[in-house]
C-alpha cells in the first residue's frame, strides 16, 4: 500500500482530532474544562485495576486534584506534592502508582480505595487541599495508619516523609510515625478556605466514573 | 484460732490466713497480695498490709478483727541499687571515617578514589577514579543529571550524599556505582583526599572496610599502617555502608576512660580499677574473704553511686552513712551505645561498660514500728517473727516433691538470696547484690532504650512482630492469627505480649536482637549470681552437695529464668524448679506461709508475748 505525504497528513490530522476530542479537557484543563462534560473526563485514561505487585504503594488523589485545583491550601504545587510523595516511596525501593478516585472526596475512603487497588495493600490518600492519610486495605474506613489532618501545616518535606513511611509500612518494617504538627489557630484561619476547597472537590464527584491511572 | 502471715517485699506485700487446729495442725484458708506501699521497712507499708489483709479476709467473709495474731517478717535489711559506667570511648581525630546504617544506601560493592565535590565536577581529570560528594542543596535529579553528563569525561566510582536520596539518584544513574547517603556532616569531608566507600548487599554487612586487610588493599597500606587502621575496621563491623577517608594524620583511637577505683575492705583493703572489667572485679570479690565494706574513689561515677546508695539507706533507717556498709556487689560486663566523638554521620559505637549492682546492709529495719502501728490500727496482736530467709525456706518446703536438705533461691528485684535448710534443721543463708533491676539496666543500656520502664517490660514479656493486621510472628517462630484486626498503631512493629494486651516498642530494633540481649542479660545476672550464692553456703562450698533447689520470689515467676537455672543445675544433678507453695501458690507467698508454719513451732502459749495485746 502506498502512503504518500498527503494521506499521511490526513491520517495524522484525523488522529489528532480524535485525541483532542477525548483528552482536551485534560491537556489544558483550565482553558476548555468548563464546557467539557464531566462524564468524558476519564476518557484517555486507563481504568485502574488491582495490582498484584507487592512492591507497589498507591497514592489515591481527589476528584479535583490537578484538574480543578492546582495548589494545596497553603499554596504548594500539587505536582510538587505528588513528586515528593513518589520520591519518598522510591527511595525506600518501592514503586509508586497514582490513581484518581472520582467517586468520593472523603479522605479516608479515597485512601482506602487506593489501598485496596494497591499491590501491597498500602495506600496514601491526598485531598486536593493537601490533607493526607496513610491507609491499609484491611482497616476500617475511618481508621488509618497515619493521619495528617492539618493541611495548612504541610510542607514538601512532610510529603516526602509520608511517601517514605507508607513504603516502610508496605515493606512490613518498623515505622516511626512522623512527628505531627499542630497549630490551634489553623482552624480559625483556614476554615473558610478549607470549606470552599472541599466543596470544589466534592462538586467533581461522579460515582459513575471508574478509578483511573493518573499521570 | 485464725492467724495471718504477712511478708513485706520490695514490690509486693503478701499475706496468708490460716486456722490453727490444736498443737500440730494448720489449715490454710486464703491468701492475697498487694503492691507494697512506700519503701520496704517503713511505716507507710501499713496501708498495703491492711489492704492485703482485707482482701484475704473478704474471701472468708470475715472482718480483719476476727484475726487473733498477725505475724510479720523480720524483713532483711538489704537494699539494692544499680549503676553503669562506660570504660572505653572511640574518638575520631580529623574526619577519617564514616560508618553507619542508613536505611537505604544504594548499589553495592566497594570502590576507592579521590574525593571530589559535585560543584567541582568539571575539574576532574580523566583516568582518575573519583568519589563524588553532594550536599543536600542538590536535588536527586540534578545530581543524577550532572553525573550522567560527566560520565564520558571522568571516572566516578562512588557517591556520598547528604540527603536521604541514594536510591533516587541510583535509579537515575546510567553507570551504577555504590551510593552512601544520610551523611549529616558532609561538609567536614576534605576534598582531594583518597577515600574508600563500601555498600553491602541487602541483608548483609560490609566486608571490605571492616577488615584491616581490606582497607590495606584499597589504600595500598604497609604492614605498620595496617596496624593503625585496625580500630577503624573494628568500629565498622556490622554496618551496611561505610566511607573511610585517608587523611595523613587522621586517627581513630579507642581510649580507656579513667573510670575510678573500687575499694573492697575485708581484712585489708583491696583496690580494683573499674576498667579492669567485671571478671577481674568479681575475682577480687571472691578472693577477698568476708567483706566489711565497699567504697569507690571519690569524684568518680562509681564513688558517687556507692555513696548515694548509702545515704539513701541512711535516710530510711535514720542511721548515719558510716554505719551503713555495702556488703556485696555484682559486676557485669556490658556494652553501651555511645555517640562517637568527631563522627560525621552521627554514628554510635558499642563501647565497653561495666554494670554494677550493690547491696547495703544496715543494723535493722524499723519493723517494730510497723508492727506497733498495725496493732494500733487493727486492734489485733502483731508479732515480728523470724528471719526472712528461714521463713522462706519453711514456706518453700510446702512445695510438693521437696525434701531435706533443701536450698531456696529467692530471686527478687534488688537482691538474690539463697538459704539452705539441712536435715538437722540448721539454716544458712546469704544475701547477694544483683537481681531483676540489674537485668533491666543491662537491657536498657545494651539496646539503647530511652526509658527503664520499656526495659522492665521487655524483661517480663515475650516478643512478637506484627506482620499484618491479622497475624504476627512470635519470637519462637510460630505464627499467631487473630480474629479481629489489631489496632493500626501496632502495624509493622515489634510488640510485647502482655496478658492484658500488646505493648509497642517505639525503638527501631529487630525482634531477634531484643530477644538475644534480654536472654543474655538474664543469664549474666541470674545464672552467675545463683551459682555464686549457692557455692558460698553449700556444704564445703560444693554445689554437688545440694539435692533440691526451689525458686521463689518475683523473678521466679519469669517465663525463662527458671528454665535457664534448671538447665544450668541439671549439670550438677540437682533437682531445681519453680516453687509451688502449698501446691497452689506458685513461687509466691513462701515467706507468709513460713510465718504461719513457724507459729506452731514457737508454740501457741507464746501468743500473748510479742507485742503485748492491750485490748
Amino acid at each position: 500500500m502506498q502512503i504518500d505525504q498527503k494521506t499521511m497528513e490526513q491520517i495524522i490530522s484525523l488522529v489528532l482530532k480524535q485525541i483532542a476530542g477525548q483528552t482536551g479537557g485534560l491537556a489544558d484543563a483550565t482553558a476548555k474544562n468548563d464546557n467539557m462534560s464531566e462524564h468524558t473526563f476519564c476518557e484517555g485514561y486507563l481504568p485502574a485495576k488491582k495490582s498484584t505487585n507487592p512492591k507497589e504503594v498507591v497514592i489515591g488523589v481527589g476528584p479535583a486534584f490537578q484538574s480543578k485545583i492546582q495548589h494545596t491550601i497553603n499554596g504548594l504545587n500539587l505536582s510538587e506534592v505528588l513528586k515528593n510523595i513518589k520520591a519518598g516511596i522510591e527511595e525506600e525501593d518501592m514503586i509508586p502508582r497514582v490513581i484518581k478516585i472520582q467517586k468520593t472526596s472523603d479522605l479516608c475512603f479515597m485512601a482506602l480505595e487506593g489501598a485496596k487497588l494497591s499491590g501491597s495493600g498500602i495506600g496514601i490518600g491526598v485531598q486536593s487541599k493537601g490533607t493526607a492519610v496513610i491507609h491499609q486495605k484491611d482497616l476500617y474506613p475511618l481508621s488509618n495508619l497515619e493521619l495528617f489532618p492539618q493541611a495548612p501545616l504541610m510542607t514538601l518535606e512532610l510529603y516526602r516523609a509520608i511517601g517514605k513511611n507508607a513504603a516502610k509500612y508496605a515493606k512490613g518494617e518498623k515505622v516511626t510515625p512522623i512527628m505531627g504538627k499542630n497549630d490551634p489557630m489553623v482552624r480559625a484561619k483556614y476554615q473558610v478556605k478549607a470549606a470552599l476547597m472541599h466543596i470544589k472537590e466534592t462538586e467533581q464527584i461522579n460515582p459513575d466514573l471508574p478509578y483511573i491511572e493518573w499521570r | 484460732m485464725l492467724i495471718a502471715g504477712v511478708d513485706i517485699g520490695n514490690s509486693t506485700t503478701e499475706v496468708c490466713i490460716a486456722q490453727v487446729k490444736g498443737e500440730q495442725r494448720i489449715e490454710f484458708l486464703s491468701s492475697a497480695s498487694r503492691m507494697t506501699t512506700g519503701t520496704k521497712g517503713t511505716v507507710e507499708n501499713v496501708a498495703g498490709i491492711r489492704a492485703a489483709l482485707e482482701d484475704a479476709m473478704l474471701i472468708l467473709h470475715l472482718p480483719v478483727s476476727a484475726l487473733q495474731v498477725i505475724r510479720i517478717n523480720e524483713a532483711t535489711p538489704v537494699i539494692g541499687a544499680t549503676a553503669m559506667e562506660t570504660i572505653s570511648e572511640t574518638i575520631i581525630t580529623e574526619s577519617s571515617m564514616i560508618g553507619h546504617d542508613p536505611s537505604t544506601p544504594a548499589g553495592f560493592g566497594q570502590a576507592a578514589g579521590t574525593l571530589l565535590s559535585i560543584e567541582n565536577l568539571k575539574e576532574g581529570k580523566a583516568a582518575t577514579p573519583y568519589i563524588v560528594t553532594a550536599t543536600e542543596e542538590y536535588t536527586y535529579e540534578e545530581i543524577a543529571g550532572l553525573l550522567n553528563q560527566a560520565e564520558e569525561k571522568i571516572d566516578v566510582v562512588g557517591l556520598i550524599l547528604q540527603a536521604d536520596e541514594a536510591v533516587l539518584v541510583w535509579n537515575r544513574l546510567n553507570k551504577k556505582i555504590p551510593v552512601v547517603d544520610e551523611v549529616r556532616y558532609l561538609k567536614a569531608i576534605p576534598e582531594n583526599k583518597r577515600a574508600a566507600i563500601e555498600v553491602a548487599m541487602a541483608g548483609q554487612s560490609i566486608r571490605m572496610l571492616s577488615n584491616p586487610y581490606g582497607i590495606a588493599t584499597l589504600f595500598h597500606l604497609s604492614g605498620e599502617e595496617t596496624k593503625q587502621v585496625t580500630p577503624i575496621a573494628k568500629s565498622l563491623i556490622g554496618k551496611r555502608s561505610a566511607v573511610i577517608v585517608q587523611t595523613p594524620h587522621g586517627k581513630v583511637k579507642e581510649t580507656i576512660l579513667p573510670a575510678g577505683e573500687l575499694y573492697i575492705r575485708s581484712d585489708r583493703i583491696h583496690t580494683v580499677p573499674i576498667d579492669a572489667g567485671a571478671e577481674k572485679i568479681m575475682e577480687v570479690m571472691r578472693s577477698a574473704g568476708e567483706i566489711h565494706d565497699i567504697s569507690g574513689q571519690e569524684d568518680t561515677n562509681i564513688g558517687r553511686m556507692l555513696s548515694q546508695i548509702k545515704s539513701g539507706m541512711g535516710t530510711l533507717t535514720g542511721e548515719t552513712n558510716d554505719m551503713i556498709e555495702i556488703k556485696d556487689i555484682l559486676a557485669v560486663d556490658t556494652f553501651a551505645s555511645v555517640p562517637v566523638s568527631g563522627a560525621l554521620a552521627g554514628e554510635t559505637c558499642m563501647e565497653k561498660a561495666v554494670g554494677i549492682a550493690a547491696m547495703v546492709k544496715t543494723r535493722q529495719l524499723p519493723m517494730q514500728r510497723i508492727a506497733q502501728e498495725l496493732q494500733n490500727q487493727l486492734g489485733v496482736s502483731v508479732q515480728v517473727a523470724g528471719v526472712e530467709a528461714v521463713m522462706a525456706t519453711l514456706g518453700a518446703l510446702t512445695t510438693p516433691g521437696t525434701m531435706l536438705p533443701i536450698a531456696i533461691l529467692d530471686l527478687g528485684g534488688g537482691s538474690t538470696d539463697a538459704a539452705i535448710l539441712d536435715e538437722a534443721g540448721k539454716v544458712t543463708y546469704i544475701h547477694q547484690a544483683g537481681a531483676g533491676e540489674l537485668v533491666s539496666m543491662l537491657i536498657q543500656t545494651e539496646l539503647g532504650l530511652k526509658s527503664r520502664t520499656t526495659a522492665e517490660l521487655i524483661k517480663r514479656h515475650p516478643l512478637a512482630k506484627v506482620e499484618s493486621l491479622f497475624h504476627m510472628r512470635l519470637e519462637n517462630g510460630a505464627m499467631r492469627f487473630l480474629n479481629e484486626p489489631m489496632e493500626p498503631k501496632y502495624f509493622g512493629s515489634v510488640i510485647l505480649l502482655q496478658p492484658e494486651g500488646f505493648i509497642k516498642i517505639e525503638e527501631d530494633l529487630p525482634m531477634e536482637k531484643i530477644a538475644l540481649v534480654r536472654r543474655e542479660a538474664k543469664r549474666k545476672v541470674f545464672v552467675t549470681n545463683t551459682i555464686r550464692a549457692l557455692s558460698a553456703i553449700a556444704k564445703d562450698n560444693n554445689l554437688r552437695n545440694l539435692s533440691n533447689i526451689v525458686l521463689v520470689g518475683g523473678s521466679a515467676e519469669d517465663y525463662e529464668i527458671p528454665e535457664m537455672l534448671m538447665e544450668e543445675f541439671a549439670n550438677y544433678k540437682i533437682v531445681c524448679g519453680r516453687g509451688n507453695i502449698r501446691a497452689s501458690e506458685g513461687p509466691r507467698n513462701a515467706v507468709a506461709t513460713g510465718l504461719v508454719l513457724s507459729f506452731l513451732e514457737e508454740g501457741i502459749h507464746r501468743t500473748a508475748g510479742g507485742i503485748s495485746a492491750d485490748r
